[in-house]
């Protein structure tokens, strides 16, 4: 920690850029986050849903995109691309342009009058060119920052020199036509690029006719058609013709798994957003019929394959294994598929719309662009990174996270970015943060006591309110009602004058609570909450009445009613402010120790980021040696060699003095919470004594192992081995000099069927992995491998490539018609054996003499989870997994604060991404860990233990283990350091004995009673 | 011209979907009775039964309670519980042969401004069908 | 079928001997029932450990003094029992406890549970000139006949649910011909048939479901027809609401009596249910008069919303209600309907979480959208 610099560049504000952002920021360092559009989100924005839960892709999102812009550690540099990077790891300058948008950010509300008045129309890219926006425009509705900008090139004032309507629109005086693109350096000790990808353009694959054939469109397209905020409101219709579609088919594999066009990848999504894009499409329009023309199901991860099933059995989505060879058009703009079956067979099917599953390729200026800072490129155009090393590009000090580095759907690209802040923080002069905020507020005033002094002040917001709504009208009535000291109306209430002017209000009718009716608090009450800081009071006598977005926007034709309705929301906003509190964020002191709990790969990654970093750990194993599975695995798929990945890393546990291991040791007790754990450890061996450990979070890496399989006969047959087992007789040199033909490798052993739904994602390139270790020693060996789907996904699938070329036969089956083994001769178990198995392709039986006979035998979460996850009360999936705090957004963490998890424990996964995962867990510890204090929400809820009856329902009904019973006296308790707030135990307590603080009983019930709904509607029918 | 009956509804709209949808609707112009009276919760699971029955019996002519899709609960799994509870209500309401029209739970995205603008707009024209709530006029509650 | 100690009594004595060989063989602490405390046959519920003093038992008699499940919480809410103690309760009693078990607010640890295939009882307001003595007789015959007794409560002549769901040990009333002559135990648990190891009487084998039980319940399922449709529940509506709860007093003596109302302060006792001045200001406002008190509508909307999964349709609120207000026949009405939507029997099973606190992911979808 000597004088490196705390500044962090990130390039690209994708998901990936915004989380490495965010936990960059958490850890104390400033981040500068560049972004080339205006603004963040990336095509996570574009998605309506996201796969396997169908959740609504912006929900998400939009919380994490707001955190960013609003996060004091993070500079957005908007319509900004990286020129050049100079200097070295630790100390670089890197150049950035920021473009001119000829729209002063700051001043900019966001209202839209410019836009009403531009005259000039142009497609708008957000929305795949299936509608028009104007010349000045915000990016979409929800964007971050909301602020609109220019498009200089098809601006007529800058292009032509005339029209200037928008300036003349924007009573904001936002519009600066005199704006110019800017240069700026910025000193930082690391680079992350998070650069993202392109949708592959399906132009060059003219056989489909896309942009001939107008209800061709490529998935993203239709993502947006099926969005509800997209260009057709979720209302799909053919493009040709304006009817809704009849029947859907996708088209799988369009720009990938294609050696012929250079794209010998798999794009690892495709298969996944198609069926989440055939199960919407079935939801959004009644009869639909919905079908998949593909290759393999790739639907290798978390969860996936019930998904698949789903889509299946439940959706009814059909699924046709065929490369679809041509598209031609019928009159009217119906399609016609020209495909072959898989026996060959030619046949046809018409179609009302074709979507093509688009698949990711590299950015359109990414040569340049690499080229321009120094960084290699893989024969596809992603970012090159050694093996093992999934994080680092081949320059020092520069790092890759998301898609930029090969194909990832948004968990893995999360994981990654996560896993780069944690990489790249070791280049940062951090230091642990002292306080929690950056900012220095005046000392809070008492006002607890008082009789509330409630300010209103009512926001014209230019017109956008007041063009409706007769604010001064609202003023007055304001003014009438009890408590309502002073109230005033303002121009633009988040202005920096106008915030003076609430400052100074407070100051002058000495006012302890105050009303904003504006816009919307979900983007606004953050800053007036700051204002009142400013101005000695406590941030949460705040409250807010939603007059624009949910009022005036809503009812412009109906100006009376908006204005009466405007003043019933000041009124419920001044009941509810008649009953705020002062809060305070609860702070929870932080030991910077860190458990991990499995000593293999992953829990040794994440020990050695976070011993890398100065940050202690307690590594604990059960068994006697550290390594977990890494110590079975001989191979790979390219030439790295995992034993010595092995061996380095526990000589580099062992050399690293921040590190204690405990090997030959389980745990046996946790207690406690985020920053305050206690853990009781206990040696195996005969007379070890128990030991507490104290430290302020968890990583869980327990792993997980082969299945004890009783299939295929691999009780009986010696002959009958599993794929690592296989793998240890190759390092072996078992078959070295042995006279040995067939070898039969069978995949999804006890994997993807019932009670085992899900894919063990390794076996496929495990199998050929293997495969081509033995050809390559004994190149006559005849190699089948049986399989249902391949799933070589990502780069993976060069090696399926290789493989064919090299003569390994791949044979589908069915899940119904499973292979079956039997020894040649019964009576002896060294006998060779028979592989029967039918080709659905020729429908025959094929038997095959098999000297070994290797199983793909399913990942097996270990049991003694169950146990574990009680301790630290974090749940499981079905299938035994550790079940995360969200599949997309929060892949390593639990849902209750201060616990991790990455590896195998998590799901199946290879070696390169649990060293992702890992490193993503100890960055996420390292956003808890790098303070010294951190602060629990401020609305949290309380038990009056005075009501509490112990009935325990709050315990429940809570997500985070926040809820508790004190078991000694009988009553429960809040865990003021986990509670999020969200009032499930308030609403399940019928004592009344919890409450919300921010959002009680008592307020929301005086917001109802404040309502005179019989009254105002007589006045307003006039 | 006799007064017109226009419905007033309570909505408890959950923080970050329905209430972001309704913010939506707004930034994307689309236009919709002004029957509904917003109350921010931060998760539909906030929503305590005598919420309902408190708004109900001070007069709304309806309440609605809207909340993220199932799945997609910012907090994880509330909003079943709210669907849960939002059952019981509205079968004590059937049972006591109570207008249990006059409560709904819609799940409304972040990304739904169309949707929540169609349920609202929707939910005023049924109202207004069914006519004022009786609990308005009445004293002895 | 079950196993059954046949003891050649009538069933009251045969299970006041019973109780004598628990305390005596020392297989109980102490014994939990019914015993008479007027000449005239008033009760209440009773601990005994003196085995001389069970003369005074009477663990048949037709009244329910109280909810036993809201006693037994009482016992054992602080800590669960150190002894075992033999409890003779109601079926519905019985389901209260195990309601308030899964709320943390007893233990049914080391209780051994008798109960009874339940014929009934008579109204609280009976217990006061021995009225009910004078009835026994009539009684008798009723259960012998399994005839819906006439002049027992409305709550109880519509009961379905008297079969004991989870009582160690139950005693056959309804429809035995000979329960003066002859106490039939069914022994449902080990645990009974270990308790009762060493006592004289005969072990025999049979049903405790016969034609008598089935006859009884279509019966009471038609009483229950006739009750709800006397109050017309599903008619109500806001006016018959307002009607109906009209005359409450607000003394809230059905919530203190209700086993499932376990609150230590009741949320509608405090002070957010009274009005605030300005609240009558904008009430009075709005609609030109208010009820004083106010709010009886939605207390007793609330008690439903809170208890309606777990009522047991006991009927001790109509038991105490000073205005006659037909609580029970109304709590039960939509306790069952909710009951139904959650496919939930209150107090049938203690393994059974309670519905609001659980959910499926896939449910319930007429009533969302």
């Amino acid at each position: 920690m000597f004088n490196k610099n705390k500044s962090i560049l990130i390039v690209g504000a994708g998901i990936a850029g915004i989380q490495a952002s965010l936990d960059l920021a958490e850890m104390g360092a400033d981040v500068h986050l560049i972004e080339q559009k205006s603004s963040i989100g990336g095509h996570m924005a574009q998605l309506d849903k996201t796969f396997p839960t169908n959740d609504c892709s912006l929900c998400i999102l939009s919380p994490k995109m707001s955190e960013c812009a609003r996060h004091p550690g993070i500079t957005l540099h908007m319509n900004s691309s990286l020129i050049s990077i100079n200097g070295e790891p630790g100390n670089f300058t890197c150049k950035i342009r920021e473009s001119a948008t000829y729209v002063d950010p700051d001043k900019c509300v966001a209202c839209g009058l410019c836009e009403e008045k531009c005259p000039t129309k142009v497609t708008d890219e957000f929305d795949m060119e299936l509608r028009t926006r104007k010349a000045i425009y915000r990016y979409f509705l929800q964007s971050v920052p909301s602020n609109y900008a220019i498009d200089a090139e098809h601006c007529l004032r800058i292009t032509k020199g005339v029209c200037g309507l928008c300036e003349r629109a924007c009573t904001a005086e936002a519009i600066n036509f005199e704006d110019t693109d800017k240069e700026i350096d910025i000193d930082c000790g690391a680079v992350i690029l998070a650069v993202g990808i392109d949708a592959f353009d399906p132009i060059v694959y003219g056989q489909y006719g896309y942009r001939k054939f107008l209800n061709v469109v490529t998935s993203l397209e239709f993502e947006r058609m099926l969005c509800a905020s997209g260009p057709q409101m979720g209302h799909v219709v053919c493009p040709a013709n304006d009817k809704p579609p009849k029947n859907v088919a996708f088209i799988q594999c369009v720009g990938s798994r294609d050696r012929e066009n250079g794209r010998n990848y798999c794009s690892s999504v495709c298969c996944m957003y198609a069926i989440k894009e055939a199960i919407i499409a079935k939801e959004h329009i009644k009869g639909l019929d919905a079908t998949i023309f593909f290759m393999d199901v790739r639907a290798f991860g978390k969860e996936f394959d019930k998904y698949y099933r789903r889509a299946d059995e439940q959706f009814g989505v059909e699924f046709i294994r065929s490369r679809v060879a041509k598209i031609t058009e019928l009159p009217g703009g119906d399609l016609r598929l020209h495909f072959a079956h898989q026996d060959g067979g030619r046949d046809t099917r018409d179609f009302s719309l074709v979507v093509l599953s688009v698949g990711l390729q590299q950015r359109k200026d990414i040569l340049d662009f690499s080229e321009s800072i120094d960084i290699k490129l893989n024969d596809y155009g992603f970012c090159q990174t050694a093996d093992f090393q999934p994080l680092d590009t081949s320059k020092p000090g520069v790092f890759v996270c998301g898609a930029f580095s090969g194909p990832k759907d948004i968990p893995e690209s999360v994981m990654s970015a996560s896993g780069v802040a944690a990489r790249a923080a070791r280049f940062l002069g951090l230091k642990r943060q002292k306080k929690v905020s950056k900012k220095e507020f005046p000392p809070e005033r008492d006002v607890v006591g008082d009789r509330p002094r409630i300010g209103a002040f009512i926001c014209h917001c230019g017109i956008n309110i007041a063009g409706v709504v007769d604010v001064p009208g609202v003023v007055e009535y304001a003014k009438s009602l009890q408590n309502v000291e002073y109230a005033e109306d303002l121009l633009y209430a988040c202005s920096q004058d106008c915030m003076e002017t609430i400052k100074q209000r407070i100051e002058e009718h000495n006012l302890n609570r105050v009303l904003v009716a504006a816009c919307t608090p979900r983007t606004h009450e953050p800053l007036f909450r700051e204002t009142l800081r400013e101005a000695g009071l406590n941030q949460y006598l705040f409250e807010m009445a939603n007059i624009r977005d949910q009022c005036s926007w809503a009812h412009m034709n109906e100006p009376e009613l908006a204005t009466e309705k405007a003043k019933e929301l000041v009124e419920m906003g001044v009941a509810k402010a008649r009953g705020v509190t002062p809060l305070q964020k609860l702070p929870v002191d932080i030991d910077p120790r860190t458990l991990v709990i499995g000593g293999g790969l992953a829990g040794m990654t994440a020990a050695l980021t976070l011993a890398e970093t100065n940050y202690r750990v307690f590594l604990v194993e059960k068994e006697e040696k550290l390594g977990g599975n890494l110590r079975s695995i001989q191979f790979s798929l390219g030439d790295s060699e995992p034993q010595q990945l092995l061996e380095k890393t526990i000589e580099n546990i062992y050399n690293n003095k921040l590190i204690t291991v405990y090997t030959g040791t389980e745990i046996k007790t946790i207690d406690g919470y985020i920053g305050n754990f206690r853990t009781t450890v206990v040696p195996l061996h005969r007379g070890g004594t128990p030991k507490e450990l104290q430290h302020g979070v968890v990583i869980v890496a327990t792993g997980a192992g082969e299945y004890p399989t009783e299939e295929y006969r691999y009780k009986e047959s010696k002959r009958v081995v599993t794929q690592l087992e296989f793998e240890k007789m190759l390092h072996n040199g078992v078959f070295t000099g042995k006279p040995m033909q067939n070898v039969v490798m069978i995949q999804c052993v006890n994997s993807r069927e019932e009670g085992r739904d899900y894919c063990s994602r390794l076996c496929c390139s495990q199998a050929i992995k293997n495969a081509l270790v033995l050809k390559r020693e004994r190149p006559a060996a005849d190699i089948y491998v049986l399989y249902r789907d391949i799933r070589t996904y990502g780069l993976k699938e060069q090696y399926f490539g290789e493989a064919r070329d090299r003569g390994v036969i791949f044979l589908r089956y069915d899940i119904d018609n499973k292979p079956t083994v039997e020894l040649i001769d019964p009576e002896n178990p060294n006998s060779k054996l028979h592989v029967t198995t039918i080709d659905p392709i020729l429908g025959k039986q094929v038997v095959i003499n098999a000297d070994f006979v290797v199983l793909a035998v399913s990942i097996n979460a270990p049991e003694q989870n169950r146990e574990l996850a009680q301790m630290l009360k974090v749940p499981l999936n079905e299938d035994g997994f550790f079940l995360e705090a969200h599949v997309k957004l929060r892949p390593v963490d639990f849902a209750t604060d201060g616990i991790f998890v990455c590896g195998l424990a998590h799901c199946p996964k290879d070696i390169d991404e649990s060293i992702t995962q890992a490193t993503a867990a100890a960055a996420r510890a390292m956003t808890v860990i790098s303070k010294m204090v951190v602060e629990a929400e401020g609305s949290i809820c309380e038990v009056n233990s005075e009501l509490c009856s112990g009935c325990g329902l709050c315990v429940e009904v809570c997500a985070y283990a926040a809820a508790e019973m004190d078991e000694e006296k009988g009553i429960a308790f809040i865990n003021e350091a986990l509670c999020k707030g969200c009032g499930a135990c308030a609403a399940s307590c019928r004592s009344g004995a919890i409450d919300l603080k921010g959002f009680t009983n008592e307020q929301i019930f005086s917001a109802i009673d404040s309502l005179e709904m019989a009254e105002i509607l007589q006045h307003s029918g006039t | 011209m006799k007064d017109e009956f226009k419905p007033r509804i309570i909505g408890f709209l959950c923080n970050w979907c329905s209430y972001a949808g309704a913010d939506l609707a707004g930034t994307s112009r689309l236009q919709y009775p002004p029957s509904l009276l917003p109350i921010r919760v931060m998760c539909s699971s906030r929503v305590d039964p005598l919420f309902v029955i408190s708004a109900f019996l001070r007069g709304a002519d309806a309440v609605l309670i809207a909340g993220c899709h199932p799945g997609d609960c910012h907090y994880q799994e509330g909003n079943y519980y709210a669907r849960r509870r939002f059952a019981c209500v509205r079968k004590v309401f059937e049972t006591l042969g109570m207008e249990s029209d006059r409560l709904r739970l819609s799940w409304i995205s972040a990304s739904e401004g169309p949707r929540f603008a169609n349920v609202i707009t929707e939910y005023t024209e049924k109202i207004k069908k069914m006519g004022p709530n009786p609990a308005k006029k009445n004293i002895f509650l | 079928m079950s196993s059954v100690l046949k003891l050649s009594r009538s069933a009251e004595e045969g299970l006041r001997e019973l109780l004598k060989f628990l305390l005596e063989k020392k297989r109980v602490k102490a014994v939990f029932t019914l015993c008479k405390i007027k000449k005239n046959g008033t009760v209440s519920y009773s601990l005994i450990t003196d085995a001389d003093m069970l003369k005074d038992a009477l663990p048949l008699f037709p009244l329910m003094p109280q909810n036993a499940g809201k006693l037994l919480s009482r016992l054992t809410l602080k800590e669960h029992l150190a002894e075992p103690i033999a409890a003779v309760v109601r079926p519905c009693e019985l389901r209260a406890f195990i309601e308030l078990v899964k709320r943390e607010q007893g233990s049914l640890e080391n209780f051994i549970f008798i109960s009874t295939t339940c014929p009934g009882t008579y109204p609280l307001e009976m217990s006061v000139n021995g009225d009910i003595s004078k009835k026994l007789p009539e009684y008798e015959e009723d259960v012998k006949k399994g005839n819906v007794i006439s002049d027992t409560r409305p709550i109880c002549k519509a009961c379905e649910h008297f079969m004991p769901y989870s009582a160690d040990m139950t005693v056959a009333l309804i429809g035995e011909k000979d329960i003066d002559k002859n106490c039939e135990i069914f022994l449902n648990t080990e645990k009974a048939e270990k308790l009762i190891e060493g006592m004289d009487g005969e072990l025999v084998e049979r049903e405790l479901e016969t034609e008598e039980v089935k006859n009884l319940r279509s019966k009471r399922q038609e009483e229950k027809r006739k009750l709800f449709e006397e109050i017309n529940v599903e008619g109500l509506g806001l006016s018959g609401l307002v009607e109906t709860f009209g005359r409450c007093i607000g003394c809230h003596g059905c919530s203190r009596v209700c086993p499932i109302c376990y609150c230590v302060l009741c949320d509608f006792d405090s002070r957010d249910y009274e009005n605030e001045p300005s609240t009558y200001e904008s009430e009075l406002k709005k609609r030109g008069g208010v009820r004083v008190p106010p709010n009886t509508v939605l207390y007793h909307l609330g008690r439903l919303t809170h208890v309606s999964v777990s009522c047991v349709g006991c009927g001790m609120c109509t038991d105490v209600c000073p205005a006659d207000i037909p609580l029970s026949t109304i709590f039960l009405k939509v306790g069952e309907e909710v009951q139904k939507i959650f496919n939930y029997i209150p107090g049938k099973d203690v393994e059974e979480a309670i519905p609001l606190n659980k959910f499926e992911k896939d449910e319930f979808t007429e009533v969302e959208d």
